[in-house]
């Protein structure tokens, strides 16, 4: 079959992601905040008998490489092969998606403009004569409104003609006769290099000083006759040419949009958005709404969470019930029961929980209310020398650290980045959500939200206090200042949340179908072996490994081998850590079992060791992936560390407490 | 002529933007020299401004670099 490579760029919260997914009807992460897309996603679909394979790229405002997910943006589309470019404007602010166009034109490449959120522009009263913006543009436009799927055939049908036309005309910009003789003198030079760019492309990086083509030129040239050619026009413009450029640009798409607007009434706005973002964002009132938010979640959680699991423990009971009474080989009937329902089970008793859990999280993002988080992180952020830009990884966090920690792309310096990442593995990720529910649901009933929000507020803690302290042994300086774009505020649509968190929901399933599941399979087999009649006793294998760490333990209050194994599994995943106390202490009776364990000091004590102790294999490979090997292993050391004397502390203070 | 993180909340036309990286930081997220912004939060922590459709909060370290002046 025909292929075709069409790559959708724009600037950040566009839709960009939204189309993709229309498009290719799959279901990669959307949300309202700049910096959702991190990594370029791939997908295709089929119209007319040709395949179109299709790229979706991280939002840019330029084409700099400033962060890591920018830079995936430009390297692709300088790099590759694409047939189409798809620039996806938002409609509410299209100057500056034109600016981004006019950049893009110089890549002579096919252009189609999706002029998105069509919706909210006719909202504002603003519409455009999309033919004269063509005619001025000398590109095709089609009007999509991405998360309703409207307008998605159009831009289907404009894809494939503009696949079977040639390259025919594209936007050339003028910038003034002293510019553009610049621009070909120096084009001169760089053509005798053979780039992998268009030379005119290349010539603008370099009259923009953009580091990245200023080093390419060095390395292979004589750089100096350019920048000659660059201070003469600087001395004659008396600012510096970068700017110039931009002005020139804008100066042209104001002129361009002011003829395409037709109508606009000006009707008196309410302005909500105002009044929200400046109580939200309130020195005083923003942090204090964060943590009511917070609080509100989990309590949510809980209140409308608890009814379902319960229910889902009856039909637990039922199943193993079922697979007693049929007669399998007493060795199969184990595996299942004491195996797989119980380690599986006990994981999967907490969907309702997780499930409300992400529904939440996701009426967060999709509100815009992230962004504003931002702000309100700042100052303390900047109190440890970040800006408030790391907090939305962070938060990300506290659903899964592996894409939070990818999330830290969106910082501009590396500095950041690597603390932003080394602290997110103590968010505490919806992993660990069972082991609280576990242990609060038999030790504090009566307060199970607040336990667990002051868990939370632990893991920040640590957190913040690790990047206060490994910032200022490893790294001088501080943050770049912040800057952020805050998209409107909105009601959540409540499609796009529902998915959003089913997807979420379905990959902890997905895990619990996989990685849990092939875990316990491990500790049945530890508990089941050498000893079958003494299952899941200190007789067995599972029993001795145990033994060998728990030791360590002795100050934490929780110094019996059933914890250590538990431990020792959380590392593989988090939700382990439950699912071996399903299988060493059975399901049917794990309360009453627990209760012999553990005292209400000790249970908290070992849910702050949960929290805190080493990321998690998954999170481990992915922080080496972003911040290198050695900062990993740093990770893993030091988490250790502090989950065992926090946890120790805890037990020791309120032990003495209790007793004195 | 003030700075952008002094002010209070009302209506600013944008004079300056001194340092030049940060000056390109802004246009390209569409804040122009010669623009008319709405300050919506004032410092202390980030400022929030707005212009048009655009909504942008900036730290206190880029503030400093933005000279306004009050427009009624
Ligand atoms: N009203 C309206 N909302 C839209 C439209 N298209 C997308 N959205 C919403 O806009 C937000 C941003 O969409 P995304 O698809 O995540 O944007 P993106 O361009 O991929 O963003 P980044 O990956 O962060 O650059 C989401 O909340 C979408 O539901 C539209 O046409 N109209
Ligand atoms: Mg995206």
């Amino acid at each position: 079959m025909e292929e075709k490579i069409i790559a959708i760029a724009g600037n950040p919260n566009t839709g960009k992601t939204t189309i993709f997914n229309s498009l290719t009807e799959t279901r990669q992460q959307v949300g309202n905040w700049p910096g959702v897309t991190v990594e370029k996603k791939e997908g295709y679909y089929i119209y007319k008998g040709i395949k179109f394979n299709l790229i979706d790229l991280p939002g840019t405002y330029t084409l700099t490489g400033e962060s890591e997910d920018q830079k995936i943006a430009i390297d692709f589309l300088t790099q590759n092969k694409v047939d189409v470019l798809v620039i996806v404007a938002n409609a509410l602010q299209l100057e500056r998606s034109l600016y981004f166009l006019i950049l893009l034109s110089e890549l002579q490449k096919n252009i189609i403009v999706d002029l998105n959120m069509v919706d909210l522009a006719e909202g504002e009263g603003i519409e455009y004569d999309i033919e004269h913006l063509e005619k001025l543009l000398k590109v095709k436009f089609v009007k999509t409104i991405g998360n309703k799927n409207i307008g998605i055939e159009d831009l289907k049908e404009e894809i494939y003609k503009k696949c079977k036309e040639p390259i025919s005309e594209y936007f050339k910009f003028n910038y003034g006769d002293e510019i553009e003789k610049a621009i070909n003198e120096s084009g001169n030079i760089i053509e005798k290099l053979n780039p992998p760019y268009p030379v005119r492309f290349f010539a603008l990086k370099i009259l923009e000083k953009d580091e990245y083509f200023i080093n390419y030129l060095r390395d292979r040239t004589d750089y100096e006759t350019i920048n000659n050619l660059i201070l003469n026009l600087e001395k004659n413009y008396s600012k510096p040419i970068e700017r110039v450029l931009i002005e020139k640009r804008y100066g042209v798409i104001h002129g361009v949009v002011k003829e395409a607007t037709i109508e606009k009434k000006k009707e008196l706005k309410l302005h909500i958005t105002e009044k929200f973002d400046k109580i939200l964002t309130d020195n005083f009132l923003g942090p204090l709404i964060f943590l009511i938010i917070m609080f509100i979640i989990f309590n949510f959680v809980f209140l409308f969470g608890n009814p379902f699991v319960n229910f889902l423990e009856l039909i637990l009971d039922k199943l193993k019930f079922v697979f007693l009474s049929i007669n399998l080989p007493l060795w199969l009937t184990s595996l299942i029961n004491d195996g797989i329902i119980s380690g599986v089970g006990s994981v999967l008793l907490f969907i309702p929980n997780i499930f409300l859990f992400f529904f939440l999280f996701s009426i967060l993002e999709d509100t815009g209310y992230m962004a504003r988080a931002a702000i309100v992180a700042d100052r303390l952020m900047h109190k440890i020398g970040l800006h408030g830009k790391s907090a939305i990884p962070m938060i990300l966090g506290f659903g899964c650290n592996v894409p939070a920690i990818m999330g830290t792309r969106i910082l501009e310096n590396r500095r950041d980045k690597i603390l932003t990442s080394f602290s997110t593995p103590f968010m505490s990720c919806s992993a660990r959500l069972p082991v609280y529910l576990l242990f609060t649901g038999i030790f504090f009933r009566e307060n199970q939200g607040i336990i667990v929000f002051s868990l939370y507020l632990l893991g920040i803690f640590v957190g913040i206090l690790s990047i206060k302290i490994f910032g200022s042994i490893f790294f001088k300086g501080g943050s770049s200042p912040l800057i952020i774009e805050l998209p409107p505020f909105r009601m959540p649509y409540w499609k796009s949340v529902l998915i959003e968190s089913w997807i979420r929901t379905k990959s902890f399933l997905r895990k619990a179908g996989t990685i849990i599941f092939l875990g316990t399979l491990i500790l049945w087999f530890l508990s089941y072996f050498p000893n079958p009649n003494n299952y899941g006793t200190e007789l067995n294998f599972i029993g001795k490994i145990g033994k060998f760490i728990s030791p360590l333990f002795r100050f934490s209050g929780f110094d019996f081998w059933q914890a250590g194994i538990a431990l020792i599994f959380g590392i593989y995943a988090k939700e382990l850590v439950v699912g071996t106390f399903g299988t060493v202490f059975g399901i049917e009776n794990l309360q009453d079992t627990i209760r012999n364990y553990f005292t209400p000091i000790s249970a908290y004590s070992f849910m702050i060791m949960s929290l805190l102790y080493m990321p998690c294999l998954a999170t481990f490979l992915v922080l080496k992936k972003e911040i290198g090997i050695r900062w990993a292993f740093a990770s893993l050391f030091w988490s250790l560390f502090v989950g065992w004397l926090f946890s120790t502390i805890f037990y020791q203070f309120f032990s003495f407490l209790k007793g004195g | 002529m003030e700075k952008l993180s002094e002010v209070k909340e009302g209506k600013y036309k944008v004079i300056d933007i001194i340092k030049h990286g940060k000056l390109k930081k802004l246009y390209n997220m569409g804040i122009f020299i010669g623009d008319i912004i709405e300050v919506i939060k004032s410092s202390p922590g980030p400022i929030i401004i707005k212009k048009g459709n655009i909504t942008i909060g900036i730290g206190y370290g880029i503030a400093i670099d933005i000279l306004v002046e009050k427009v009624d």
